[in-house]
């Protein structure tokens, strides 16, 4: 299995309900083809360094999951078609995760849990050498 | 009466690559801090004479610039005022 970061911005103005259906339809995604994962930051909004469909402020999510190449193709095709995604971006951030290693993350992401907005992550670096 | 030659460039540059010198300092498309020293104020991507980077960290560091553009966390271009 690969390890995958995807961001994607959302309009700034979501209301709750729209949040956790969008949430959920990533979850129900990643149960679907097999995925793992790592970690879902709401890293809230922020000021967009241009404007993107007139907007110049984004709600920013940070997935951290792993997965193989359908499930990708899945996940951007529905974040595509959401039209209050603004913009998404996923990037390869690990090859060949193995289960232990796989266990280990999520333990790590465990114990930072508690803060559920991190604003700047710095946590991204340990398996993947790709940044 | 001439005065004596001088050499044309008289400052010298930083030879080591700052990701080389501090391997503690990762190269990340979200660590917006960091990248924003490699930028020129129009948000040009400083070549790497004048930054002084090697080659492997530049073109990492190319990547993650370019990344950061793509979801609006760096500019494009900064319009002149």
């Amino acid at each position: 299995m690969r390890r995958y970061e995807t961001i994607f911005i959302t309009h700034p103005e979501l209301s709750e309900e729209e949040l956790s259906e969008l949430q959920q339809k990533v979850n129900s995604i990643l149960t679907a083809y097999k995925g793992d994962l790592i970690k879902l930051d709401d890293w809230g909004t922020k000021k967009l360094t241009y404007e993107i469909r007139k907007n110049s402020r984004g709600h920013f999510f940070l997935l951290d999951y792993l997965g193989g190449t359908d499930l990708i193709r899945e996940l951007e095709r529905n974040l595509r078609l959401h039209d209050r995604v603004l913009r998404f971006q996923t990037v390869r951030i690990g090859d060949q995760i193995s289960p232990e290693t796989l266990k280990a993350l999520k333990e790590e992401v465990g114990t930072e849990k508690n803060s559920r907005t991190i604003e700047r992550p710095e946590a991204a670096p340990e398996g993947g050498q790709k940044a | 009466m001439k005065p004596p030659v001088r050499k044309k460039r008289s400052f010298q540059r930083r030879k080591v690559c700052v990701f080389c010198a501090d391997s503690g300092m990762k190269i990340d498309y979200k660590d917006v801090k960091t990248l924003n020293h490699f930028v020129t104020e129009r948000g040009k991507i400083l070549p790497r004479r004048i930054s002084g980077n090697c080659a492997k960290h530049q073109r990492e560091l190319t990547t993650a610039i370019k990344r950061a553009r793509n979801i609006a966390l760096m500019p494009f271009s900064i319009a002149s005022t």
